[in-house]
């Protein structure tokens, strides 16, 4: 089964107009580590360190325009984290959950900004050159940061780790398989009995659920990242499949993709909003027994 | 685990990459929490105290301006009766040494209207006895002169008694 996976990937990834992987600048030492994804995750980093200095260097309790916009997204951001997993355990899962929001999300949007994917080393020689541009590059300079899975499945692991904090912390170990293999609903006698192994079984079902959360969460979000990404190269594109002329391919490359860049944008949002909200929810799961019985 | 790892490499995995991906990833955690949790919470928390702070102060102000305002109003109904009360009480004094000075005005003009009456009358009785004088000195010099002899002491008594009574009739 896996094998024709393998194979039906390998032909995809040949289809697909991005390669599904980050590209290194240099093949070969001690850099051919920097790929452009984890260039531009420090990009994004450098950005989200400028802005937030900018917001709170000389915070005051009159705030100027930056250190509104910052408290504003801070404040926002924590009303959304407690209202879902609760005010106890608000004050320990958000800052996790507020830094996957903001890096997502900008590092989501950063990859529309004109440049990212287009602007590289070497240029596939059957696009035809225009006002001195080529064509699509083979190791583009910028690629967006969350279309790489090593960064949305480290992402992933970061998050369940401390998932698996908190959660031994609100719940202990103790509740934590009692709230996972134990019978639920107050039942006794013998339907309870009938019952703890059918419960024991949806247990195991929930540990592997739990342990597949890393992958989903990853998956999810790579994969429309970089889904997006190919959507914009195809339509960027799409002139010289139709057989366009130099300056219709010139023209339909800008404007064809224009509606799909606004639906990135909101897919930008979406999937950053997704990812923190399933991993508030997954905390709010395992703790909110917790927070109920006492 | 093969067609995991095989998986992954087609996805690009490699524990170099992934392991910077994660470094990255914590460095945007610290930068977070150290510059925006800490400080944002820390102002957040400052502006609540000092709003805080102002509603207390309102609220003190405002009970203090109420006090304020009952013990005037308190003040001023009590200055209002005590002047009610000192205006009644002129007036009654007034109307009462005005009362006390008619009284007095009135006896004063009877006492002198008395004493002019008195006076009229004593003068009145004086200018009468001068006049009964006179008379009876003119009346006897007058019957001497006719009669041509001098009068006696006898007469001249009769004659003032008899022109005395002529006069008081």
């Amino acid at each position: 089964m896996f094998s024709s996976l393998g194979d039906s990937s390998a032909a995809l990834f040949q289809l697909a107009a991005v390669s599904i992987t980050a590209q290194p600048y240099i093949e070969s030492g001690f850099l051919a580590s920097l790929t452009n994804s984890i260039f531009v995750a420090l990009v994004v980093m450098a950005l989200i360190y400028f802005v937030v200095r900018a917001g709170t260097r000389r915070a005051s309790l009159i705030p100027g325009p930056v250190q509104n916009g910052v408290e504003f997204i801070f404040e926002f951001l924590y009303d959304q984290v407690e209202q879902v997993v609760g005010p106890k355990v608000a004050p320990r899962a958000f800052p996790l959950l507020c830094t996957i929001f903001v890096y997502v999300l900008v590092a989501n949007w950063f990859g529309l900004l004109p440049g990212v994917g287009t602007i590289g080393i070497g240029h596939d020689g059957d696009r035809m050159p225009f006002m001195g541009l080529a064509g699509e590059p083979e190791i583009p300079l910028l690629r967006p940061a969350t279309a790489d899975v090593n960064l949305t499945l480290g992402m992933a692991l970061c998050f369940m780790i401390v998932w698996f904090y908190i959660t031994m912390r609100e719940a202990g170990p103790i509740e934590f398989l009692k709230h996972t293999f134990a019978p639920k609903g107050g039942l006794t006698g013998f339907i309870n009995v009938i019952l703890v192994p059918i419960f024991f079984f949806v247990g195991i079902i929930e540990v592997i659920s739990i342990l597949f959360r890393p992958v989903s969460l990853s998956l999810r979000l790579f994969g429309n990242i970089f889904a997006g990404e190919n959507l914009l190269h195809a339509m960027s594109s799409l002139g010289e499949q139709f057989g366009l002329g130099t300056v219709g391919q010139f023209i339909s490359s800008i404007v064809l993709p224009l509606p799909f860049y606004f639906m990135e944008l909101l897919v930008g949002v979406l999937q950053a909003t997704v990812f923190a909200l399933l991993c508030a929810v997954y905390i709010q799961l395992s703790t909110a027994h917790d927070e109920e019985e006492h | 685990m093969d067609q995991i790892g095989e998986i992954l490499s087609n996805l690009g995995v490699t524990w170099p990459k992934f392991i910077a991906q994660i470094i990255i990833f914590l460095m945007v955690y610290t930068i977070l929490k150290k510059f925006a949790f800490g400080p944002i919470t820390a102002i957040l928390e400052e502006r609540r105290k000092r709003i805080e702070d102002t509603e207390a102060d309102r609220a003190k102000i405002k009970k203090q301006l109420a006090d304020s305002e009952s013990l005037a109003a308190e003040k001023v109904a009590e200055a209002n009766e005590t002047a009610a009360r000192m205006i009644s009480e002129a007036r009654e004094s007034a109307a009462a040494l005005g009362e006390k000075e008619k009284q007095r005005a009135t006896q004063e003009a009877q006492d002198i209207i008395a004493k002019a009456h008195e006076a009229t009358k004593r003068e009145r009785e004086q200018q009468l006895a001068s006049l009964k004088k006179d008379f009876g000195k003119l009346v006897i010099e007058a019957t001497g002169k006719v009669t041509g002899k001098v009068l006696s002491d006898e007469d001249q008594k009769t004659i003032n008694k008899e022109t005395a009574a002529e006069l008081a009739s």
